[in-house]
């Protein structure tokens, strides 16, 4: 806040009565217009020793995310930006939690918030303050905020219009100060009329500065009934040359107004100048930046020159709004064009600006204001542009039916539309649909219907055509990600990838992230577990930087990260990311995320060997599989996971039941065939459970991936062992040790029960010896390894060549057998265990095993391959 | 209870002072007449347009002094 002396005066009584109020944790400074709230807070808040946070709410606010942001941005500096899931608790809590320092929060213009849902979070703020903070609210009518419980325990202060009021000295003392020479009936009477009302004093000051008899000007105002303010601003506009005062007029309709847009409006050159001398006089003229380039009126004051605009140039008034409107979006401020081009009666072209900078808007956090500009339009004109974005707030309320409605009528004026904007329609409604269809998991023949938007020039200005050009990538690469095909995968990838870059290059950091969490989602079809962990972790930490780390947008990442460590047995770990993924998933994002969700908690179970928990969870996915009408992948993985958990259960028969329901196209799909053949060994049918899996071991049953053909081997494993075939089932055993090797997986061998299968191979048989005992040892439940590796002294960084040997510490391979397995010399492994002994601070084998553990220097995803 | 009442009713809403022309394009649906040093503004308002004109009454500065439904 400006340290300038506000009133020329030094009001002391009052700022002390505010040092008093602003000892309780609340502060309202509820008083009509012009009444001085906003200079006592300057007054205040300018001395030394305070930390204050200022925030202007802007007029008319009606996005709480906007709010929140300036809010924020008021306490503390950071990375931020506006999304278009915008989670106002989590917000809310952020503040609280920079205000524990100790921070006076001010927020100025509080009856100007119009969002329902900013002031329920402000009550929850005020309510919830830590103990050093205060927070001091200025407003013209007192806002509904449901404050009694601060008010009962003494911490709510209130200072009214009673109390700011100037007193009949202080009238005296601030005429003194503006050089105003007057007697002192005439100050009197001026009190009078003025009723100590502070903008009265403050437009009375103007107009007597300067004034030939000022005497005179008193007993005039004293004996006119009019208004204090009309007659004040009148008098004190007629003291101003006539350009000054068309400049003030033609402004008036402008929230806020720069140098450039008044000689815009005046059609004269020279209005910054002006502008600033105004503000130098005190004249109710407020610079909003500390370069000042940007003002405002007060609010009274452009009120009742906008009266006097429309009153003396009727005709002028919608020209001024259209060459305002043509300012602003030139220079991209699409609200106040849109506002102006409402103001100037031009609706249709104000639908076609809302059309055009939907998902600008929408990605600005600015969807609430979109959506109240569409309800302003007057019922019964049509205006088919608006479908689009009506399409858009359905999808964002979860009304989708609806939306899918509203966007039938914007595709359909699709051909309706000039061929310049023609295509940027196109691409907006085949964006929509593409994320229409993947919340209702339909997204059979969408994709190909979407193609086009990957190719493609964009006509008209390049940013608006790259924000709608990075969520065409985004959306389209999402859904072929979520297809979980391998024919769809190259292209989610290209996709996604060109849509992080972009969004990176326009400086849109949500697309950045989501297209980087749908990538990391995306990984596991084409690359390995360790690089999907990778991608996973750089999205996550992308999005933690915007605080957005339990985001809806973030979730596919998360969950990816979970299901991958959950895969190399790292489980408390994959517990956490489960854990956090609940969190990012508590607003309904769709059905097939949620399945996942669960499809992965009943692994984790199942890992644990807790089959009955992971039935319920696998029960719960099933049914979310069925609402999903073309995910088969999806849908087929969890019926898998649900049969083999019935069968492990020992359920068979609602196994059968369940498998006889299943179309031939699902049942002979390598994953169901393995499901079979669990439940043919849970029958005492171990031939029977060879011969279902063995389509899947000779390559001719489709599957997904590896994980399937190692479980495939595991289950023969346990077939050969129940028929007492040693050889074959050791067999069955490597191939599935050397499957998982490159990944290290452990899951399969978890859920599957391989315990005894893997004990009874002899370790000079394997090639794998050390993921054998990691296995082993995660199957008998090694102690999980320490969570704060910070508290253990600081160890030199292993290199490649001793991570490796250091894998088979814990195997009973002698050095000879290491060497051999590594093809490397014996003397070569020598070194290498001396260098490990000595940069882990041990002196043999097991305390290394046990200290390596600690620094999760065995745990798979923590390893360099 | 009524909570919508859809029916525009008669109101005389007093303010003090007079209002000068420009002030009174604010509210062009009400009639004016001066009563002493007050002006009375009437007209028929449903229970949106009443708001309406109290809002604008407050963003004028305005003091209001009655409203009455006639």
């Amino acid at each position: 806040m400006a340290p300038a002396a506000p009133w020329l005066i030094d009001r002391g009584d009052l700022v002390a009565a505010l040092d008093r109020a602003s000892t309780r944790q609340v502060t309202i400074i509820s008083a009509p217009a012009g009444s001085g709230k906003t200079s006592l807070l300057r007054a205040w808040a300018g001395r030394p020793g305070h930390r204050v946070a200022v925030v202007q709410v802007q007029r008319g606010q009606q996005d709480d995310q906007e709010f929140w942001l300036a809010v924020l941005d008021a306490i503390s500096q950071g990375p931020r930006a506006a999304t278009p899931d915008f989670n106002a608790k989590a917000t809310v809590d952020q503040v609280l939690s920079e205000l524990a320092g100790g921070v006076t929060l001010i927020i100025d213009d509080l009856h100007e918030l119009n969002s329902p849902e900013a002031l329920a979070q402000l009550t929850r703020l005020l309510t919830n303050l830590p103990p050093q903070a205060h927070a001091i609210l200025t407003m013209r009518h007192d806002v509904r905020l449901r404050l009694h419980q601060l008010r009962l325990a003494g911490e709510l202060a209130e200072i009214r219009a009673a109390d700011l009021r100037f007193s009949e000295r202080e009238t005296r003392d601030l005429l003194d100060a503006a050089g105003i020479t007057l007697s002192a009936s005439g100050a009197a009477l001026l009190h009078q009329r003025t009723e100590g009302w502070a903008a009265g004093l403050r437009l009375a000051a103007l107009s007597l500065a300067g004034h030939p008899d000022p005497e005179r000007f008193v007993a005039e105002f004293s004996g006119n009934d009019r208004t204090v303010a009309e007659y004040l601003i009148a008098e004190m506009l007629e003291r101003r040359p006539p350009d000054v005062q068309d400049l003030l007029v033609r402004t008036s309709l402008l929230d806020r107004v720069n140098g450039e847009l008044a000689d815009l409006l005046t059609g004269r050159p020279g209005s910054e100048g002006t502008l600033l001398e105004l503000e130098d006089a005190n004249a109710f003229v407020v610079s909003l930046d500390p370069e000042r380039t940007w003002f405002r009126y007060h609010h009274l004051f452009s009120d009742l020159l906008r009266l006097q605009l429309r009153a003396t140039l009727p005709e002028e008034v919608p020209v001024l709004h259209r060459r305002a409107a043509e300012w602003f979006i030139a220079h991209g401020q699409v609200v106040e064009a849109i506002r102006h081009t409402r103001e100037a009666g031009d609706w249709v072209d104000a639908a076609r600006l809302l059309a055009d900078h939907a998902f600008s808007l929408t990605l600005d956090g600015r969807a609430q204001t979109m959506q109240a500009l569409v309800r302003d339009f007057p019922k019964g004109a049509d205006h088919p542009e608006l479908a689009l974005v009506r399409a858009m707030g359905d999808l964002e309320q979860g009304r989708l039916d609806q939306a899918a409605a509203q966007l039938a009528l914007a595709e359909a004026h699709v051909q309706a539309t000039p061929p310049e904007r023609r295509r940027r329609l196109q691409v907006a409604v085949a964006s929509l649909t593409l994320s229409l269809a993947r919340r209702r998991g339909q997204l059979a023949g969408v994709i190909e219907q979407a193609g086009f938007l990957a190719s493609g020039q964009f006509d008209g200005d390049i940013a608006l055509g790259s924000d709608l050009r990075a969520v065409a990538l985004m959306n389209l690469g999402t859904a072929e990600a979520w297809t979980l095909g391998l024919p769809a995968a190259p292209d989610a990838e290209r996709h996604l990838r060109e849509g992080a870059a972009l969004a990176r290059q326009i400086g849109r950091p949500y697309l950045e992230v989501g297209c980087l969490a749908q990538l990391g989602f995306a990984s596991l079809v084409l690359q390995s577990f360790a690089e999907t962990q990778r991608r996973c972790r750089e999205a996550i930490a992308l999005a933690e930087r915007y605080g957005w780390g339990t985001e809806p947008v973030i979730a596919p990442a998360l969950i990816m990260l979970a299901a991958t460590l959950i895969w190399t047995g790292e489980f408390d770990e994959g517990e956490q990311w489960l854990q956090r993924t609940r969190q990012a998933l508590r607003t309904d994002t769709g059905p097939d995320i949620t399945l996942l969700l669960h499809q992965t908690a009943g692994l984790l179970h199942a890992g644990r060997g807790r089959h009955q928990e992971a039935l319920e969870e696998f029960g719960v996915a099933e049914h979310l599989g069925s609402q999903l009408e073309d995910s088969p992948a999806l849908a087929t993985r969890t019926t898998r996971w649900l049969l083999a958990t019935q069968a492990r259960l020992g359920m068979v028969g609602e196994a059968r039941a369940l498998l006889a329901t299943l179309d031939d196209e699902r049942a002979g799909s390598g994953e169901i065939r393995n499901a079979f053949a669990v439940i043919r060994l849970a029958e005492g049918e171990p031939a029977a459970a060879l011969a279902a899996v063995a389509e899947v071991l000779d390559g001719t049953a489709l599957v997904f991936g590896d994980v399937t053909v190692i479980e495939a081997h595991l289950l023969a494993g346990l077939a050969h062992h129940e028929l007492g075939n040693r050889r074959a089932a050791n067999q069955a055993a490597e191939q599935a040790l050397a499957l998982a090797e490159s990944d290290r997986l452990v899951l399969p061998f978890a859920i599957t029960g391989s315990r005894e299968l893997l004990e009874a191979l002899p370790r000079h048989e394997t090639a794998h010896a050390a993921l054998l005992t990691e296995i082993l040892d995660s199957l008998h439940g090694a102690p999980p390894p320490a969570k704060e590796s910070s508290s253990l002294p600081p160890t030199a960084e292993l290199s490649p060549g001793e991570l490796r040997v250091l894998r088979y510490l814990p195997t009973n391979l002698s050095r000879h057998e290491i060497a051999g397995q590594l093809y490397v010399s014996p003397n070569t492994i020598s070194t290498h265990l001396r260098n490990i002994y000595a940069k882990l601070q041990v002196r043999d084998r097991s305390s290394a095993v046990r200290r390596a553990r600690e620094l999760r220097l065995l745990a798979a995803g923590r390893r360099t391959k | 209870m009524c909570l919508m009442d859809p029916m525009p009713a008669r109101y005389a809403i007093r303010i003090r002072g007079h209002l000068g022309a420009t002030v009174l394009t604010a509210f062009p649906a009400l009639e004016s007449r001066r009563r002493g040093a007050d002006t009375v503004l009437t007209g028929l308002l449903d229970r949106s347009a009443l708001y309406g004109v109290l809002a604008e009454i407050e963003a004028l500065g305005l003091e209001l002094i009655e409203v009455r439904r006639l």
